[in-house]
């Protein structure tokens, strides 16, 4: 089970949700508010696949690598961005299906979590 | 325990969301059950339709974007009179000036607080599900 970073790769989905959801829930509290501009995050793909990845040390002499971790999710206006005559973009509708999207890939992930520790106690046990 | 925050961060805003939006319920029953309320002396005005708005305010402990109510203000629009010399708050003429609350304008805005409440409901029901989600991950070691 060496050098598999699952675990990590599942908490940093896990994180990037909980990043997601946090951008839902100000875009639906704030669906009301005029000028406020729908946000959402890049797709975890995107997100993952402009991560550099870093060297590893096989001797003394090597640079240390800084921490291998993803970018913090960053925000961004939301695609769907038709804004009324308030200048408001939030669209309820969508946000809901976002909410849906976020709790099967949340779901997912934390089950990916529970069968890798299970696969770990059976190789211990 | 990034993860934790971001999702109490959402539940903070849900709940804020919650909050405006009972208080936009609140201006509305008022306006609603004042509709008809007349002004105590002869040609005063009556009841004067209250407004709300709101804006986005940020919480600088987590960072994230709160909603509040902005200000409650009142309808410019004009009141409608109606002929009425024995109503005590008829001016010289016999005119009644009567509230400027619209029924309709007042029901659609409360199906649209209604509809808002519900789905920052729904987000924070989520929040919830997903925290206790991973505290499930504890369950069955």
């Amino acid at each position: 089970m060496s050098e598999v970073y699952l675990f990590q790769l599942a908490s940093q989905r896990t994180g990037y949700l909980s990043a997601r959801q946090t951008l839902i829930a100000q875009n639906v509290a704030n669906a009301n508010t005029p000028g406020f501009k729908a946000l959402d995050l890049k797709p975890f793909s995107a997100t993952l696949r402009e991560t550099e990845m870093s060297m590893s040390i096989t001797d003394a002499a090597h640079l240390t690598p800084t921490a291998q971790q993803l970018d913090p999710p960053k925000s961004q206006e939301s695609d769907a961005a038709t804004a009324s005559v308030s200048g408001n973009s939030v669209n309820v509708e969508s946000e809901m299906v976002h909410l849906g999207e976020v709790s099967r890939d949340f779901a997912e992930a934390t089950n990916i979590k529970k069968i890798f520790h299970q696969m770990m106690m059976q190789a211990l046990k | 325990m990034a993860n934790f925050d971001a999702l109490r961060a959402s539940l903070e805003i849900a709940g804020s969301g919650l909050t405006t939006q009972s208080m936009r319920l609140r201006v509305i029953s008022e306006n609603i059950a004042n509709a008809q309320s007349t002004a105590t002396i002869a040609g005063g005005d009556p009841y004067t339709r209250q407004t709300i708005s709101f804006e986005s305010a940020l919480d600088r402990a987590s960072g994230a974007n709160l909603v509040k109510v902005k200000q409650i203000g009142r309808d410019s629009a004009p009141f409608r009179t109606e002929l009425d010399p024995g109503n005590p708050a008829a001016d010289a003429k016999g005119f009644v000036k009567l509230p400027n609350v619209d029924m309709l304008t007042e029901l659609a805005d409360m199906r649209e607080a209604n509809r808002s409440y519900e789905a920052n409901l729904q987000v924070a029901k989520q929040s919830n599900d997903l925290m206790s989600q991973t505290v499930g991950l504890l369950k069955d070691i």
